[in-house]
């Protein structure tokens, strides 16, 4: 992931061994920000553009829907007996007309090449344009609505399971660090293949498990089907219906998450600097939580980043699988409806939200590593 | 009152490590003592015990250790006997600090400079507040020559040798009886090493420090230490004052390892020891360094006990049995 790397090219004049000079961290930082997003836009862009190619089959959709408006005129024709008293030349004549027509309500008859740029703007100004095929639940075709109905419940199921992940691991990981070759230890490691299973598979063993079979938990969906009238059984009710999507989730990541942060804290705290802590007299906490959390930190963002993006795309099936109103199981079913209109928006919205993953992580990468404000001159050591 | 005058008493320590193959005698029946305002330096080759026993006296010990024990007086202390946390209290950085080996490694990368030394005076309360802990970190870092702008920096922006300088700063600045120098110099070229070697002699004028260098460093060890060790196979096998220790060295294994050190006056073809030292998993009966040893005899097949010659030396070597004052 290009992206989490940090930019060594730009920000080569650093520690000149002059003293006194107050170094302008405010400009660095801001300069270092404004070169992220300025990368971030031109990545979002190459990729909706991409997208537009493909779902457009590099213009091949245009050929299938010009053959699609051409049958459906025609068969509007023969079924309407007014057209039969015209003759055949006429009547061909007509039809060209017809389709010469609807081909330009459409904008068909602009170049794809032209008109994939035209997409690319309306696309990245979030004009998704209307959908062909879906409508909202509010019945708009707007595929901007389409999208954005569908967001809210997506952010909700993956920020409650990446911030459980994240800090559950984390913890897990320090404590684990701490019992090295415990029995703990070796099971979690035992443990971590099964992460290459992915959320829903696990999914599936818990609908069976605790709805099926225990009835303790439904089987999916977000609310209760009517919803409750007021916010708090509202609230409980999504509450209860989180509890497997997430925990499904959490047991496909959860052990490898901890296996790999459990490891860099063994690495970082057989540094030099850990053992002068305990020389210093610090108190065991102390040393934890300053010399080994902190300088770890770092590359633990950077792995979970690199996790985040492709959690971000793995969960289509997984809302599939729990009924979940989202944007996955919208992708599925725009797919299978061929309805590029909100395929390729929902390829935006996904664009966009990775950014801003990226972009959130970069900032808290800069604040927790003092090595990238002031520009990256050297790896660790 | 002689006790009162030594800073570091060691007798009898030992420190094992357990392995697959057996314990590993890292630290074997070591004992020698230092008073305020001296240095020893520890010399050795690579794999004698050095920085074990650094680590010893100062409790710093991997998890996996067999056996530890022995006498260690600090200051007229029995620290041996303390509980971790009441030797993390009262001992750590206030009696004895550590200078590192490898500092490149020993300043944390994403705190700032002045934080890290300050942050010793902030744990064992030596500071009234924040503000004074860094104005002693200030002086600190001025005591051993380094710009206080460098302060508020992070450990990356600066060069190896203030690195180093700013460790020797953080083992200064709360005044510890005792400082233990773990190989400072060895990870740099030969311009700062002298440049940390003239810290440490001016530190050790102004402010009558004592402390223990280990190095295998034996030409500059000359310079910076009243005191030398001579360690082989975990164990001391010379202790006698710089003057005359340099001069004449009384063990074998000395004569031998003085012999090493390159100088350029005289014209000599550098000695060297054939053989290697021996496993530290069952070190043998006789005299350790009997397999290497040019004037070996028969004694040699029983280990030698310490004998105190020529008014003060120690000398773990049976050649010098005859030259024992008997005072008792």
């Amino acid at each position: 992931m290009p992206e989490m790397q940090v930019d060594t090219s730009k920000t080569v004049e650093i520690s000149n061994k002059k003293p006194g000079k107050p170094q302008s961290n405010f400009s660095r930082v801001l300069k270092y920000f404004l070169l992220r997003i300025v990368a971030l836009i031109i990545t979002v862009i190459i990729g909706v553009y991409i997208a537009i190619l493909i779902a457009n089959m590099g213009g091949a959709v245009d050929d299938i829907r010009k053959a699609q408006i051409r049958e459906q005129i025609g068969m509007q024709m023969m079924g309407d007996p007014a057209f039969m008293e015209i003759p055949a030349e006429r009547r061909r004549e007509l039809m060209r007309e017809m389709e010469e027509i609807e081909f330009r309500r459409l904008g068909l008859d602009t170049p794809f090449p032209i008109r994939s740029f035209i997409y690319l703007r309306e696309a990245l100004t979030l004009n998704l344009g209307r959908a062909e095929r879906m409508t909202s639940d509010s019945g708009s075709r707007q595929v901007r609505l389409v999208i954005l109905e569908r967001l809210a419940p997506t952010m909700l199921l993956m920020v409650t399971s990446f911030l459980i992940l994240f800090f559950g691991a984390l913890f897990f990981a320090l404590f684990l660090s701490r019992r090295y070759g415990s029995f703990l230890d070796k099971a979690v490691i035992a443990l971590a293949p099964t992460s290459a299973a992915p959320a829903w598979f696990y999914g599936i063993f818990l609908i069976l498990i605790f709805a099926a079979v225990l009835r303790v938990l439904p089987f999916g969906r977000m609310v209760t089907a009517p919803p409750p009238p007021d916010t708090f059984s509202y609230a409980l009710s999504v509450l209860r219906h989180l509890i497997l999507p997430v925990a499904a989730i959490l047991s496909s990541a959860i052990f490898i998450v901890t296996y790999n942060w459990r490891t860099y804290f063994l690495i970082y705290s057989s540094d030099d600097y850990v053992e002068m802590a305990k020389a210093k007299g610090l108190t065991s906490g102390l040393i934890e939580r300053r010399y080994v959390l902190r300088p770890t930190l770092p590359a633990i963002v950077t792995s979970f980043a690199l996790s985040l993006i492709t959690q971000w795309m793995g969960n289509i099936t997984l809302e599939l699988i729990f009924n979940w109103p989202g944007i996955g199981r919208l992708v599925f079913q725009a797919i299978g409806l061929y309805d590029s209109p909100v395929i390729i928006g929902t390829v935006v919205v996904y664009a966009y939200l990775l950014a801003i993953t990226v972009f959130a992580l970069d900032i808290i990468y800069a604040i927790i590593d003092p090595r990238v404000k002031v520009g990256a001159e050297e790896a660790r050591r | 009152m002689t006790r009162n005058e030594k800073i570091l008493e060691v007798k009898d320590l030992r420190l094992y490590f357990k392995t697959r193959y057996g314990a590993v005698q890292a630290v074997d029946d070591v004992g020698f003592s230092l008073g305020r305002g001296r240095s020893v330096v520890v010399v050795g080759e690579s794999g004698c015990g050095k920085t074990s026993l650094s680590k010893a006296i100062l409790r710093l010990l991997p998890s996996n250790v067999d056996t530890y024990k022995g006498q260690v007086f600090l200051n007229g202390t029995y620290v041996m006997k303390l509980s971790n946390e009441r030797f993390r209290r009262e001992v750590r950085w206030v009696k004895a600090a550590l200078v590192p080996q490898a500092a490149m490694n020993a300043l944390n990368p994403v705190i700032r400079i002045e934080d890290q030394i300050a942050e010793p005076l902030i744990i064992h309360e030596r500071a009234s507040s924040k503000e004074d802990a860094l104005k002693k970190a200030r002086d600190a870092f001025q005591k051993v020559g380094i710009p206080s702008a460098f302060l508020r920096r992070y450990p990356f922006e600066l060069s190896g040798g203030m690195k180093q300088r700013s460790a020797i700063a953080m083992a200064l600045v709360t005044n510890p009886d005792l400082v233990v120098l773990d190989e400072p110099t060895s990870a740099l070229d030969l311009l700062t090493q002298a440049n940390i070697m003239n810290v440490l002699k001016r530190i050790k004028k102004e402010f009558n420090l004592t402390y223990i260098l280990i190095t295998h460093d034996v030409a500059t060890a000359s310079e910076v230490s009243d005191d030398v060790a001579v360690m082989y196979a975990g164990q001391i096998v010379e202790f006698s004052d710089a003057e005359r220790f340099f001069k004449n060295p009384l063990h074998p294994y000395s004569e031998k390892l003085m012999a090493s050190v390159p100088t350029l006056k005289e014209k000599k073809t550098l000695g060297y020891i054939p053989g290697q030292p021996p496993s530290l998993f069952k070190p043998p009966t006789t005299c350790r360094f009997a397999e290497r040893c040019e004037k070996r005899f028969e004694k040699c097949e029983e280990d030698p006990p310490t004998f105190n010659v020529e008014n003060g030396r120690l000398v773990k070597c049976w050649l010098y049995e005859g030259d024992v004052k008997n005072e008792e």
